[in-house]
């Protein structure tokens, strides 16, 4: 019984610790301008609408997040391994982590910029210099909680996976997680906050991305800002639910049937979430109605 | 609308730096053998400069690759040209090729990657001209970029290097499992780093301004920054000069390729504004 | 702005002579396995080869619609393929992995709904974010109305997009495809992790207990390195963006299955090599 209660109480703390992963994570890639919304970001200039927006092009975020997890746990594993305290390993193994997320980040900005000198896009070294402290801020919340976790997972509830391991699985989930829910408001929301609310944005408006806003020329700290709001905010939702979710089915009911219990746990949930996205769907075809009259025919 | 590759042309030759790349690699490969000649493990930083020229080959065969339009990102490429490569690579440490073991991972790699370039040319129809040589090339990058981590890590390449470590309780050193490059899964840090480091530079260079010196000098530094953390990572196991050493190799080395490579960005940029408003375009 | 030369597309046909190759491949890989190591290696290869298979075929069920997604131009998950599949295969995995002393059926039962729930929270999540945080409806590009549902597509389609969002087939598909490579996954690893803890003690001359950890971080990283093989295969397959199982793309999928059978095999067969010689 005491072994329950004390898993519940790990658990409880990585589902706290992946949800504010998960809003970190997001809130990093979009002031970052990381993923499939960075490619508007790097199309404007090529379409003529040069922009002061930080193009991080660090190939996408589950695998860019996998790695930064990864090396936080290794480097949190080896100084664990030379009899370093637990908690100063793995905030020095961050750091370290987050000072090569910022490097990685100025060569992207640099890199993208320069090979688009035929547009005319300048290098904002300001740009470079204020909001590359910034992404590494959110990065690093990100990184600790998520190594965190994960050493929670191998310590407390001795999963069998060495530290590394659990970094690099739990960050490219992470990212994966955060990307799908957090990229489309960005990109959408955001980006092209000129155009019509309720609608996706036409083709032939690609590339014309928001430049001029509400205080002046639009930087990313104000696409961070914005977004945090509803898709940093669903993004820590989602992962912390995956996180919790997982781990709890497994604390309570793997002893249950000889782990048929976690199962038929994890069915239900999966049916759960399925009655739930099918009302959020046909909520959205009723209250917000269609964009054209249904055709009869065919 | 994703963006467009364009023909991307001059600068050195790619079998140039193919013969180059491979050749510095398993020389810099075989300088770690000076480890066990001598019994000590200063020289494991050859290691990191074993992994930095693979690095800088596999970049620029990226490049030749992604020129073609794949279709789909440039990460892919780096993903599959690693996962093919490590286990090639733990293979190659087996004690019965002994020190042949960088020669066994380039021809094993080398038919993993054909195979999966055959398989991605003809029976997935993608039929790009480079896709086989492309990929070949990159499973034997992988897999020796992923034996200099092991190397520099660990000070050597034997699979007994790789799977014991000590660890030390209650005074007493002994030997264990866990406490090795593949038992504390170190391996896997190394598969991203490498994963990530392959495909950033020209993923981060690409556009209609793509410059060869810019990137091969990018490849550089990202490898000389993941020398600095595997460096970290390595006092876990071998002794602290030794890991100092690589340590200062790799600082020094990352400080020098970052200033040039901000310099050839400079070089090639269209203005280098410090807080300026968006140029007058006209139209817009 | 072109690529440099006129590649002819990347076609949905089959070519029916690599595909007989492939297998003519498959079965030589096969036959090699049974020389070396007959018994406990050969089993683990068919294991580690469904496995693979499991994850190239349960991709293609995962919607994912790249750039276009992110702006609400085309129905699907907004990040790329192979990470997305890499990503709740991996989830799975680690569920998978955790049930590993409960029997091969339950581990990978449990590795598959595991990859399950991360993907329905994930697509529950993003349908969230574009209705309630975008007022924008599900709609799909490829179909006039929903093969489970019936809904009808085409007039919730915003003017000059291909889609947005989530509709309920695409959802079904991502479940589906989670499932699949969530245990597809852990087969690979249960079998590799099987395969090491009977034979690793003789080769190392260690006690069992010892290679423990060499083991699991082994089978482990070359479960993760197989899985992005096989997604990036799948990626390749489908050029980078589907739209779920009802998208004309699906079709290709007799293409990738013979084409993770013959890499997963290739790839299991020198994990097999590390114990065998």
């Amino acid at each position: 019984m005491e072994q329950i209660v004390f898993g519940i109480g790990i658990t409880a703390l990585t589902g706290a610790l992946a949800t504010i992963a998960g809003s970190a994570e997001d809130t990093e890639s979009n002031i970052g301008s990381q993923g499939d919304p960075n490619s508007q970001v790097q199309l404007a200039p090529q379409m003529g609408f040069v922009h002061r927006i930080f193009n991080k092009a660090i190939a996408g975020e589950p695998p860019a997040y996998g790695l930064w997890c990864a090396l936080g746990a290794g480097l949190a594993w080896a100084f664990m391994a030379m009899q370093v305290n637990a908690v100063l390993a793995i905030v020095i193994g961050c750091v370290l982590a987050v000072l090569v997320q910022g490097v990685y980040a100025t060569t992207a900005y640099l890199g993208r910029t320069a090979s688009l000198a035929k547009f005319g896009q300048p290098v904002y070294v300001d740009v470079l210099k204020s909001m590359t402290s910034v992404t590494m801020a959110h990065a690093f919340i990100a990184i600790f909680c998520t190594v965190t976790l994960c050493h929670l997972i191998n310590g407390a509830l001795g999963h069998p996976f060495p530290l590394p391991l659990l970094g690099l699985i739990w960050g490219i989930a992470l990212g994966a997680a955060g990307s799908a829910t957090g990229n489309p408001y960005y990109g959408k929301e955001r980006q092209y906050q000129n155009q019509k609310f309720g609608a996706g944005v036409p083709i032939s408006a690609s590339g014309n991305i928001v430049r001029y806003a509400e205080a002046g020329e639009r930087n990313s700290l104000d696409n961070g800002f914005f977004t945090h709001k509803i898709g940093g905010s669903a993004s820590g939702v989602c992962f912390g639910l995956i996180v919790f979710l997982e781990i709890w089915r497994t604390i309570l009911f793997e002893k249950v049937s000889a782990g048929w219990g976690a199962i038929v746990v994890g069915i239900l949930m999966i049916l759960i979430f399925t009655v739930i996205d099918r009302y959020i769907e046909v909520w959205a075809r009723k209250n917000y109605g269609p964009y054209t009259e249904a055709k009869v025919a065919s | 609308m994703s963006v467009k590759i364009e023909v991307i042309q001059g600068g050195i030759p790619h079998q140039k730096i193919m013969i180059g790349g491979l050749v510095s690699t398993l020389v810099c490969l075989y300088l770690t053998y000076l480890n066990v000649l001598t019994n000590t493990e200063m020289f494991a930083f050859f290691g990191g400069l074993a992994m930095i020229t693979a690095l800088i080959w596999g970049s620029h065969t990226i490049k030749v690759l992604c020129s073609y339009g794949i279709g789909t990102g440039v990460p892919s490429a780096g993903m599959i040209a690693f996962g093919s490569g490590v286990i090639a690579m733990v293979l190659a440490t087996k004690p019965v090729f002994g020190m042949a073991a960088p020669i066994v991972a380039l021809v094993l790699a080398a038919v993993v990657g054909f195979i999966l370039g055959y398989i991605s040319n003809n029976i997935l129809n993608m039929k790009i001209p480079a896709m086989v040589q492309a990929l070949t090339e990159m499973a034997i990058v992988g897999a020796l970029s992923l034996m200099g981590f092991a190397a520099l890590m660990t000070g050597g390449f034997t699979f007994a290097g790789l799977t014991t470590g000590e660890v030390s309780m209650l005074g007493l050193t002994i030997s264990s499992t866990e406490n090795s490059f593949i038992g504390g899964a170190l391996i896997a840090v190394a598969f991203l780093l490498g994963a990530i480091a392959i495909q950033h530079p020209f993923n981060a260079t690409l556009g209609p301004g793509w410059k060869q010196d810019r990137m091969l000098m990018l490849t550089a530094e990202c490898g000389f920054l993941s020398m600095i953390v595997a460096a970290f990572m390595s006092f876990a196991f071998i002794s602290a000069g030794s890991a100092i050493i690589s340590l200062i190799v790799a600082i020094i080395g990352w400080a020098y390729t970052y200033n040039q490579y901000i310099c050839l960005s400079k070089r090639d940029a269209a203005a280098w504004l410090d807080a300026k408003p968006i140029p007058d375009m006209e139209g817009h | 702005m072109t690529a440099v030369a006129a590649k002819p597309q990347a076609g949905g046909a089959m070519n029916p002579t690599a595909m007989a190759v492939g297998v003519v491949m498959l079965l030589i890989i096969l036959a090699l396995c049974w020389f070396v190591s007959p018994g406990a290696g050969l089993m683990a290869l068919v294991g580690v080869t469904i496995g693979g298979v499991l994850i190239g075929f349960g991709t293609h069920f995962v919607p994912v619609g790249g750039a276009p997604a992110a702006m609400g131009q085309a129905p699907g998950i907004a990040t790329g393929v192979a990470m997305l599949a890499a990503g709740a295969g991996l989830a799975g995995l680690f569920g998978g992995a955790w049930a590993a002393e409960q029997g091969l059926v339950v581990a990978t039962i449990t590795g598959g709904v595991g990859g399950g729930l991360m993907m329905a929270i994930t697509c529950m999540m993003v349908n969230f974010v574009y209705v309630f945080g975008m007022g924008i409806p599900a709609a799909s590009g490829k179909v006039a109305k929903d093969p489970i549902t019936g809904d009808t597509q085409t007039e919730y389609k915003s003017q000059g997009t291909e889609g947005h969002g989530l509709p309920f087939v695409s959802f079904v598909g991502g479940v589906t495809g989670g499932f699949l490579a969530g245990a597809g996954g852990t087969i690979i690893y249960l079998q590799l992790l099987t395969l090491y803890e009977a034979t690793l003690p003789a080769v190392m001359s260690m006690r069992p207990e010892q290679v423990m950890p060499i083991a699991v971080a082994a089978a482990g990283i070359f479960a993760v390195g197989l899985f992005l093989v096989n997604a990036v295969l799948t990626a390749y397959n489908i050029t980078g963006t589907i739209e779920g199982p009802h998208d004309p793309k699906f079709k290709r999928w007799p293409r990738s299955i013979v084409a993770s059978a013959v890499a997963s095999a290739l790839c299991g067969f020198l994990a097999i090599l590390i114990v065998a010689i």
